[in-house]
């Protein structure tokens, strides 16, 4: 028999004859394993959902015309925004201001993108329904009380064009009837505006298509954030973007700080448990002292004694190791649909360096014990002493 | 005999027991900081999401819409109603007022810089001190409120410095075109009369604020013609996330039973917080900002369900590594029991030795493993939001019962498993 094909025999039939603590100790080290992995992927994976839920508090970019005299149209806006990469981007709303006679009360009147604005301004309060179809309109809760409106009231728009602009006449005189679909409740200034679909706010007021700004949600870090900004501006877009400095610079410093405490108490967890595997590691194998003592009375050279031992302790680490990242990815993924109702971006170096972490630490934790083992003399360990 | 014996493996074994001291401390570290971390996250993350300002806003009852819409066309007789300055000190007597971090009064007018240019100058609180009929102090104001203001010249007004009252602070944007820096002297036009302005410092707030100029209350209540009166509050509140009681108490808090009624009166919601301060401020109402109330309540949501997920995570964890441990050692000990066995003890003694051994290493590890758990919470709370975590005492219990039960877990298999051996065989070694 060669010496490779004892050496395996030697290592299976302690794994298979000893099963129960062997059990015992490959457990310890999954459970190490899979908290490790599980709480690395998380902790990676954190700042990408809960920057998500930052999006909650709506647009962090503006775009607006580069030169405030030029219009800029939908092509200006289309480039620019494609700057942005498609995985950053949340949403994009573009609006139009225009003052408009509602039942003779000068009112403003905002066109927009409906399904835009469902995104960029998530925290919008709507009372009944958003507008859906031509002809409705969502007022905001100050101007549905100054003017005695209701969900399901129609009322009047007019538009009083500047004195330089030319409108057809029909449109000045009639005014276009529009169904209130919702009342908007913001605890803010946009419950002083009447919103509307572009096309809508377009029949109203007449001439050609035009925008006075675009919201821009991004989910994206604050040196993105900025890059974003200085290329769009820099560029020859016709469009000059801004960040709402309010949200940005606030949410960075809430993420930051979000991120910290995940990584303290990732630290303090894998600290702990590594800890735990190696203690249950020494304690398997000091039980072996006896066993070592033999072996070196019948002549085992202290080397061959630790290879077997750490032949041992690296295959359980191994095992270990891959059931624990497989075990910790799944536990990831649990947490993040729970939390954040959103499956985790599998982070493919987490793996091995699971597999390799837990193989390292069994195999200091077998070290240790089983040189301070061989150091005895064998006689005094068979005695029992 | 019994005592004797357990003081005979404390003394003898030490080494073991230590051992298992050591690992039930460290689940019990672990434990006692993550409990304790996890029932403070929420004030703890509360309190970094105030950087977004305030969540209430005050308004008189009868505001005009029209002033906020048209303000170039802003005059004397556009805003009809107001607040009382003398009732801002009640925001601090609300049962709430413990939550209310901060806040702001807001009055405005406009003034006619010397190029001849029409600015909105806006009369506030910056660092304001005030004296509470409570008898405590604070000092609040915008500093705390425009978090996200990045003075790029000077410094903030500081209105507690003798002679600041004619002091001011100018947005970026008006600062570079009027060629405003800090520290010159600007004169303006307000109410028909001259002031000559010291300007404080130059702001970027990424704003409509960034065109104008924010002065002191008492300085632009005078310029406006408006002595004790305000156009609004700004509130920074601490509060508790949305849930079903807050969607029916509003739509109709008559429609609420006492008892909910109660609940939701005694509750830090947002609604609740506002109903609070309309009842203390004449003629007001109190709305939530959704922008910042709703974000905050779902990125608390989902902190506080992470911070669970994660600790009840690690406690299973650090619980089934303490068990395997415990299981190790005991198991280790076959030859000791077949022993016993052997010279005729009972399974029920030696149960009961080997448990009363374990038992009083694990009450020692796990009060060695609460105070390290209180240190790891500390560093977590300074390093991460530099202010300590509140310890909760009811965290004692919680952690004795998780200890007393990891403990028994490891040890009654294992003591089970080592009874059925039958004592020649184990003391032969096999």
């Amino acid at each position: 028999m060669t010496k490779r094909k004892m050496f395996i025999r030697m290592i299976t039939a302690s794994l298979t004859r000893r099963r129960s603590r062997m059990l015992v100790a490959l457990l310890a080290i999954a459970v190490g394993a899979t908290i490790l992995s599980g709480l690395v992927t998380i902790y990676y994976d954190v700042p990408r959902q809960m920057g998500a839920q930052f999006r909650n508090y709506g647009a962090n970019m503006i775009f607006t015309s580069a030169e405030s005299d030029k219009d800029f149209s939908r092509d200006n806006i289309e480039e620019a925004a494609a700057v942005i990469s498609s995985g950053d981007m949340v949403g994009m709303t573009p609006y139009r201001y225009e003052t408009v006679r509602i039942h003779e009360q000068p009112i403003v009147a905002a066109g927009m993108d409906v399904e835009g604005a469902k995104i960029t301004s998530p925290y919008w309060h709507v009372e009944g329904e958003w507008p859906s179809s031509p002809n409705e309109a969502l007022v905001g809760e100050e101007v549905a009380a100054l003017l005695g409106l209701s969900t399901g009231d129609t009322f009047n728009a007019l538009y009083t064009p500047r004195e330089d602009e030319e409108t057809e006449e029909d449109v000045l005189n009639m005014g276009v009837d529009m169904t209130v679909s919702g009342i908007l409740n913001t605890g803010g200034s946009e419950e002083e505006y009447v919103y509307m679909s572009m096309e809508d706010l377009e029949s109203i007021v007449g001439g050609d298509p035009r925008f006075d700004l675009v919201e821009l949600s991004v989910s994206a870090s604050q040196e993105k954030l900025t890059s974003y900004v200085d290329t769009i501006s820099g560029g020859d877009f016709g469009v000059s973007a801004k960040l709402v400095k309010r949200v940005t610079q606030s949410e960075s410093t809430v993420l930051t700080k979000l991120q910290a405490l995940v990584f303290l108490v990732t630290a303090v967890v894998l600290i702990l448990t590594m800890i735990c595997v190696a203690t249950t590691m020494t304690a398997v194998v000091t039980e072996r002292r006896k066993e070592i003592g033999l072996r070196k009375a019948l002549g085992a050279s202290d080397k061959s004694i630790i290879k077997e031992f750490m032949g041992e302790g690296l295959l359980l680490g191994g095992i270990g190791g891959i059931i624990g990242a497989v075990l910790g990815f799944l536990l990831a993924q649990f947490v993040s649909t729970r939390v954040f109702s959103s499956s985790i971006a599998f982070q493919p170096l987490i793996l091995p360096a699971t597999i390799i972490i837990s193989i390292l630490v069994t195999g200091i934790s077998c070290f240790l014990p089983v040189r301070s083992a061989i150091e005895v003399d064998p006689a005094l360990v068979l005695k029992g002493e | 005999m019994f005592f004797r014996m357990i003081k005979g493996a404390f003394t003898r074994q030490w080494k073991k027991m230590l051992m298992i001291a050591l690992t039930i401390a460290l689940g019990a570290s672990l434990a006692t900081a993550m409990l304790n971390v996890m029932m403070d996250v929420g004030d703890k993350v509360n309190q970094e999401l105030k950087t977004y300002g305030a969540n209430i806003n005050v308004v008189p009852k009868t505001s005009s819409v029209v002033d906020n819409l048209y303000e170039v066309e802003e005059g004397e007789d556009a805003n009809t109603a107001y607040l009382l300055e003398s009732e801002l000190g009640n925001i601090k007597t609300i049962f709430w007022a413990f939550n209310i971090v901060d806040f702001a009064p807001f009055i405005s007018t406009s003034a006619e810089l010397s190029s001849g240019e029409e600015v909105k100058i806006n009369g506030t609180w910056f660092n304001h001190h005030m004296d509470l009929p409570t008898g405590e102090s604070l000092d609040t104001g915008i500093q705390n409120l425009r978090t996200w203001w990045d003075v790029t010249d000077g410094s903030w007004l500081n209105e507690q410095q003798a002679g600041s009252e004619n002091s001011v602070m100018v947005g970026s944007v008006l600062a570079e075109r009027a060629g405003i820096k800090a520290g010159d002297t600007i004169n303006v036009n307000a109410g028909g009369k001259d002031y000559s302005l010291t300007v404080a410092g130059i702001y970027s707030s990424g704003d409509d604020a960034d065109e104008q100029i924010y002065g002191i209350m008492d300085m632009v209540q005078e310029m406006a013609d408006k002595d004790g009166y305000l156009s609004n509050i700004e509130v920074s509140a601490i509060t508790t996330p949305d849930n079903e009681l807050v969607i029916k108490a509003a739509k109709d808090p008559g429609s609420l039973t006492i008892s909910q009624y109660e609940t939701w009166y005694c509750t830090a919601y947002v609604s609740s917080i506002c109903y609070q301060i309309q009842e203390v401020i004449t003629d007001s109402v109190a709305s939530p900002v959704r922008q910042v109330a709703d974000s905050e309540g779902a990125i608390l949501e989902k902190t506080e369900l992470l911070m669970l997920l994660i600790t009840v995570l690690s406690l299973v964890g650090s619980a089934l590594g303490i068990t395997n441990l415990v299981t190790a050692s005991v198991m280790e000990r076959s030859n000791e029991i077949g022993l016993l066995k052997a010279v005729g003890a009972r399974d029920s003694a030696i149960s009961g030795l080997v448990l009363t051994e374990i038992v009083i290493t694990g009450i020692f590890g796990a009060v060695i493993g609460y105070f390290a758990g209180f240190g790891f919470a500390q560093i977590i709370g300074h390093t991460v939001f530099g202010s300590a975590i509140e310890m909760k005492p009811f965290v004692i219990p919680i952690v004795a019962v998780l200890v007393v039960i990891v403990t028994l877990a490891g040890s009654i298999p294992a003591i089970r498993m080592l009874l059925r051996l039958r004592p020649a065989e184990v003391l032969h070694g096999r």
